[in-house]
């Protein structure tokens, strides 16, 4: 149980070196997300932004340290278990969106964790898989679409088919990929204020990656500075400032030492 | 230098071929009445055969379905074996080469030996479509397999589906349309090879071919092979409708 003294999710000194790789893509990154928290992961490609977001998704067994998410502490060696799995939505880069299946299947899709397994297999959801996909359909614009194939829709109306397939599966906290990275600024803004917005909605924590310092200061409540898998800096985002940005992105400068956070045990 | 060698080697054989067979070109030349002869006697077509026929191309269509029918039975397991994404390199590698090896062996000579071990009729033609056919349609199977895009299944996988979920919501709609359109593409060649299998006695229209013409009845000859192409072309309208419908 997720309670307000919980947080969304607790880091403590997690590491990762991704099968066949010398470096660690994550070294001893600490951070916690309290409930309903916004939070923007920001730094330059290959920064571990993604690496992060699998990890925190349970997609990623093998790390060190300690993690909870939602309350759950993670098993390193293990990947999330399913029951849990709901809690916890993604929005992936690359949408993930099952293209031959109308847009309010892939929304509907959203709804396989909290399902009856056997009866889904035949087509047969419940009320409630229901009325979330229409919501979720309705809160993201796309109540029109519904009967369209995902692989006849634009580029924007995918990217809200998986923000709504997220928001039907009902988590608590919302991992986002780079979710507007491909999106020209005014499409970024909508999307980026479509995902928070209703996240707020629905009390939902956010953590989204981002490369893009200017969406992450205008959508996020706090913003973590991700550099060669190593927390460079924890702000707040009007606190964020350009030598911060600017140390983030610089090509030659050292690996920033990490501020991990202190040591307040996992459970 | 070294770029001529394959100019030579096709001349060689094109030229060891034309020298050592026993090809007389002058009979060519003066078949000319014996051909005209031949093509009079095969018009017009003889339609007292249509119920005949129409029984020969019906067990030829039979053959066609079941042997499809057989050929998909197998290459479920076989396609799923020789799928490199989900199967073991010590379990697709040798069902890929023993499919390559089926693929190989021509259908009339399996229709041969099918019709040894079993006896002459449409049961040595059935088996014989289905072991040919699997050496190709276990291939697709897997190819479609293969082919699946990880994206959506692993999107699935976060939401919480089972391994069921995520083959019926995730893998299946990306396989279905591939595997349709493949088994109506093996059912067309089945259809198409099937025709000629009772000429070595196993089932279908092709004895009466085989018949008619042995017998100089040139004028059945030309109905069966006209009701043939028909057919063939039916056939062929019909898969390039499905397969627009599952692209």
């Amino acid at each position: 149980m997720t309670t307000a003294r919980t947080p969304a999710l607790h880091l403590n000194k997690v590491s990762y070196r991704h099968p066949g790789d010398t470096a660690s893509a994550l070294d001893a990154v600490s951070l916690s997300v309290a409930p309903g928290e916004v939070v923007a992961v920001l730094g330059p490609s290959g920064a571990g932004k993604s690496t992060l977001l699998a990890l925190l998704d349970g997609q990623l067994p093998g790390w060190a340290g300690a993690a909870s998410v939602l309350g759950h502490a993670l098993q390193p060696e293990r990947a999330l278990p399913r029951h849990l799995r709901p809690d916890t939505g993604f929005i992936f880069q690359d949408l993930g969106l099952v293209d031959r299946a109308s847009a309010r299947q892939n929304v509907l899709n959203g709804r396989l964790g909290r399902t009856p397994a056997a009866a889904s297999l035949f087509g047969r959801f419940t009320l409630d898989d229901h009325q979330a996909t229409d919501q979720a359909l309705q809160d993201c614009g796309i109540a029109d679409l519904a009967g369209r194939r995902a692989d006849q829709l634009s580029g924007g109306q995918r990217q809200r088919v998986a923000i709504a397939r997220c928001l039907a599966q009902q988590p608590k906290l919302i991992l986002a990929d780079e979710p507007v990275s491909s999106l020209d600024p005014t499409r970024a803004d909508s999307l980026m204020r479509l995902i928070t917005s209703l996240a707020r909605d629905r009390g939902a924590s956010v953590v989204f990656s981002s490369h893009q310092p200017d969406i992450a200061r205008r959508f996020a409540d706090r913003i973590v500075g991700l550099r060669a898998g190593c927390i460079a800096f924890d702000t707040s985002a009007a606190g964020l400032n350009e030598a911060q940005i600017a140390g983030l992105y610089a090509e030659a400068a050292v690996a920033p030492a990490a501020q991990p956070l202190p040591d307040t045990g996992v459970a | 230098m070294r770029s001529l060698w394959p100019a030579i080697l096709i001349a060689a054989a094109v030229l060891w071929a034309g020298a050592s067979a026993d090809i007389d070109l002058s009979k060519l030349a003066a078949s000319g009445p014996r051909m005209a002869d031949f093509l009079s006697r095969m018009f017009p077509p003889d339609l007292s055969i249509m119920r005949e026929m129409g029984r020969g191309l019906a067990e030829t269509l039979r053959i066609a379905i079941l042997g499809t029918l057989g050929s998909v039975i197998l290459s479920v397991p076989l396609g799923i074996m020789a799928a490199e994404t989900i199967s073991p390199a010590w379990v697709f590698r040798p069902t890929r080469a023993a499919l390559a090896l089926i693929r190989a062996i021509p259908l009339i000579l399996v229709a041969m030996l099918m019709v040894g071990a079993v006896g002459l009729g449409p049961l040595p033609g059935i088996l014989a479509i289905t072991f040919h056919a699997t050496g190709m349609l276990a291939k697709f199977y897997a190819e479609a397999i293969d082919g699946v895009a990880p994206g959506p299944v692993l999107a699935l996988d976060s939401i919480g589906a089972t391994r069921l979920q995520r083959l019926r919501f995730g893998i299946w709609p990306q396989m279905a349309p591939v595997i349709l359109r493949d088994t109506v593409f093996r059912f067309e060649l089945n259809l198409r090879e099937s025709l000629i299998l009772g000429i070595v006695g196993a089932g279908g229209i092709g004895l009466s071919v085989q018949t008619y013409v042995r017998s100089f009845q040139y004028d059945k000859a030309a109905t069966v092979t006209i009701a043939i192409a028909a057919l063939v072309v039916l056939i062929e309208l019909l898969n390039n409708l499905l397969r627009k419908r599952f692209s």
